[in-house]
């Protein structure tokens, strides 16, 4: 049988899903030209370690309101090894679920101490964390009464590795009816957190989120 | 960890997801879509030929595309790329990452770069291109590549071929003028869905 590319599914109820969806499959990447997908992202990132604390808006300042939490994780290839020095960019609603973002127009309540904002890197061993305030799920369709589910954003890009995915909790009773948590499937599971206790630490708890990074990108240049 | 050979062994990759439509407009401050100056107020500049590229995002109602972010990756003016095997290369550019990154609110970008040339060494030569990664709302990450309209080395580029001559045309980035300064400028346009779509590529099954 032929190998085909992708077709991607539209993401029920999501109308941006339905108007940005390529209705054609993707097409397959001739050998010869494989190398040039494989971007190379030159790594002259300086963050400073307290964008890994999105509990505060900075050092010293009051805790955001709601339940403080650990998000830890590997960041690694299909083959498990891991991703080193990636920067790790998050973006999280409040427990309101509101962003600070100034494309935000749900007029839910604003947090005066939580920006919902961060960034870390993966260390040698792919390893990460960061702190946050466990986000709220709100009303995204106020037309049909669908809601997003408690969601945090992440963009990892090191190297020639790159990916941009959401980490969900588990028991949302939300998850069921989220139009790209249906397209995921029985897969839903690698897009959900783990959770354990951190006993003696000032969190609610900490979720292990490890992330594999799917594809011939992350290993093209180990490989070739 | 022990590397395998067989699919059936590799760790399950965790799903991609949507953008979303409130990623940190912050998180771009130090991105730039000038790619002819490494960084601001410096002498050094890249080989080659400086242009403009002005594009456009749509979807499938002919809108632009708000809240995307865009990114950039292409070859410098003698066709290398900046990548780990091609550190000593002596071709390489010490002026030019190849790299950009930009949020676009409207769905419209405009890109300063070096034309990227050809690898006349590689057995296949690729036509001038540029690599195009898009992350919006409502879907996860799709790849597409630009080429430029009229070069004679379209006629045997390896991707170009494995499409029909339609989708090859939506590929195309067009020559629109010179600014002010004889800087030659380009147009192109992206639409996500339905008519006139433009191919977009798989690098996770290719």
């Amino acid at each position: 049988m032929e190998k085909l590319g992708r077709q991607i599914e539209i993401g029920p109820t999501d109308n941006t899903s339905n108007e940005r969806t390529p209705r054609n499959r993707l097409h397959l990447i001739p050998d010869n030209a494989r190398g040039s997908f494989a971007p190379y992202a030159p790594q002259n990132y300086g963050i400073n370690p307290a964008e890994a604390d999105m509990t505060r808006i900075a050092p010293g300042r009051p805790r955001g309101e709601g339940d403080a939490i650990k998000v830890t994780g590997q960041i690694m290839d299909e083959f498990g090894r891991p991703i080193r020095n990636s920067l790790i960019e998050i973006w999280n609603a409040n427990k309101y679920g509101r962003y600070t973002h100034i494309e935000d127009h749900s007029g839910l309540q604003l947090d005066p101490n939580f920006l919902g904002v961060g960034r870390t890197l993966s260390d040698n061993d792919g390893n990460y964390e960061f702190w946050t305030i466990r986000p709220g799920e709100y009303l995204a369709r106020p037309d049909i009464g669908r809601w997003r589910p408690k969601h945090i954003h992440l963009s990892i890009r090191g190297g020639s590795s790159r990916i941009i995915t959401q980490m969900y909790f588990a028991g949302d009773p939300h998850n069921d009816t989220d139009p790209m948590r249906i397209l995921m499937g029985d897969n839903f599971d690698k897009n959900l957190g783990k959770e354990y206790e951190t006993d003696g630490e000032d969190f609610d708890c900490g979720y292990q989120f490890d992330i594999v990074i799917g594809g011939k990108n992350p290993t093209f240049f180990e490989n070739n | 960890m022990t590397q395998s050979s067989g699919k059936s062994n590799r760790l399950i990759a965790t799903n991609e997801d949507t953008l979303g439509p409130y990623y940190p407009i912050s998180l771009c401050d130090n991105d730039s879509m000038d790619l002819t100056e490494i960084r601001s107020g410096i002498i050094n500049k890249p080989l080659g030929e400086k242009i403009i590229i002005n594009g456009c995002i749509k979807d499938i109602n002919g809108n632009l595309a708000n809240g995307i972010l865009l990114e950039f990756w292409q070859p410098n003016a003698a066709g290398i790329y900046r990548r780990p095997d091609t550190e000593t290369h002596h071709k390489l550019d010490p002026w030019f990452t190849g790299y950009a990154r930009h949020r676009t609110k409207d769905g419209n970008f405009t890109l300063t770069t070096i034309k990227p040339g050809v690898d006349v060494d590689l057995e296949t030569p690729r036509a001038p291109n540029i690599t195009l990664t898009i992350f919006s709302d409502g879907i996860m990450r799709i790849v597409t590549q630009l080429f430029f309209e009229g070069e004679k080395a379209n006629d045997t580029d390896p991707l170009l071929l494995s499409i029909n001559e339609e989708l090859r045309d939506r590929l195309m980035i067009k020559p629109d003028g010179e600014d002010e300064n004889g800087i030659k400028k380009y147009k192109i346009e992206i639409i996500m869905a339905g008519d006139n779509e433009t191919p977009f590529f798989d690098d996770l099954l290719s």
